[in-house]
C-alpha cells in the first residue's frame, strides 16, 4: 500500500478561475492531463458521470471528488486538487458552494484504495483548510504532498 | 426489535463505487469502531447494492432514500466528515432496531 501512494501522481493548483461546476471538474483533471496520468476524454466522463448521478461527489461542504471508472482512460494512479478563484454550485442540497475540487483516476479497481483512505484520513485531520490556506501552486503541492503519509 | 448480528454487515454507497462510498467507508469504520460494534463494511455503487443483503446502508441522502425499508438501518448523510453527525444517527437508527442500548 506504501508503495502505491510513493509511486502516485499528486497535482496542486491554487486559485483557479471557473465558470460552473464542469468547468471546475475540467480545471481540477487539468493537472492530471498535462502530466499524461489521464487520457483526454477522462474529464468528461467525470462530467458525465455527476448528470448521470447528481452532486454525490460533494461529499463534504465546500469540497467535490471528481473521478470516472479505470476504463475511462487511466494510465496511473493519481490525485489532483484546485483551489476556485470564485465557489461553484453543483445543486447538492446541503454542501454548496464548492471552492475546493479534487480529481482522481485509478488504473483498476484497487490500487486507488490506499491513497484515498489517506485522502480521507488527513481530510478528517484538517487537510481542506491547508489546502485553501495555501497561496500558490508551490504551497499547495507541499500541502497535498502530506497525503503520501498514511495518517 | 432484534438482536444486533455479529458482525454488522454495512454497505456504503455512491454512483460509481469508487470514491465517496470509499471515503464514507473510513468514517462508518472509524464510528463503529468508537461505539464498539463489530461490522464489515464494504464500499459499492448504488445499482450493485439494490442486488445485495446488508444490515446498514449508509450514503447521501439522495442514493439512500430508495433503499428506505430495504435493509433494516438505512441511514442518509451529506457530510462524510461529520462523524459526530454519523455517529449521532447511527447510534439513534441502532437503539430503535434494539440493538443498543
Amino acid at each position: 500500500m506504501t508503495d502505491d501512494l510513493d509511486g502516485a501522481v499528486l497535482l496542486a493548483r491554487a486559485h483557479r478561475p471557473a465558470d460552473d461546476w464542469k468547468d471546475a471538474i475540467h480545471e481540477a483533471c487539468a493537472p492530471l492531463l498535462d502530466a499524461g496520468a489521464i487520457t483526454d476524454t477522462y474529464p468528461a466522463r467525470c462530467v458525465a458521470l455527476v448528470e448521470e448521478h447528481g452532486p454525490y461527489i460533494v461529499l463534504a461542504p465546500g469540497i467535490a471528488l471528481a473521478h470516472a471508472r479505470p476504463e475511462d482512460g487511466v494510465r496511473q494512479l493519481a490525485v489532483a486538487v484546485v483551489t476556485l478563484e470564485d465557489a461553484v454550485t453543483f445543486g447538492h442540497d446541503d454542501n454548496d458552494p464548492v471552492d475546493l475540487v479534487f480529481a482522481f483516476g485509478s488504473p483498476d479497481a484497487d490500487q486507488h484504495v490506499g491513497l484515498l483512505s489517506s485522502l480521507a484520513g488527513h481530510l478528517l485531520a484538517g487537510l481542506a483548510d491547508r489546502l485553501r490556506a495555501a497561496d500558490d501552486d508551490a504551497a499547495i503541492q507541499r500541502v497535498l504532498e502530506e497525503v503520501r503519509h498514511v495518517p | 426489535m432484534s438482536t444486533r448480528p455479529e458482525p454488522l454487515k454495512v454497505l456504503t454507497v455512491c454512483g460509481v463505487g469508487m470514491g465517496s462510498s470509499l471515503m464514507l467507508r473510513m468514517s462508518v469504520e472509524e464510528v463503529l469502531k468508537k461505539l464498539g460494534v463489530t461490522a464489515k463494511v464494504e464500499a459499492t455503487d448504488v445499482s450493485s447494492a439494490r442486488g445485495m443483503q446488508a444490515d446498514v446502508i449508509v450514503g447521501q441522502g439522495l442514493h439512500t432514500e430508495e433503499f428506505e425499508g430495504k435493509a433494516p438501518v438505512v441511514v442518509g448523510i451529506s457530510n462524510f466528515m461529520d462523524k459526530e453527525g454519523l455517529e449521532r444517527q447511527l447510534t439513534e437508527a441502532f437503539q430503535a432496531e434494539g440493538w443498543m442500548e
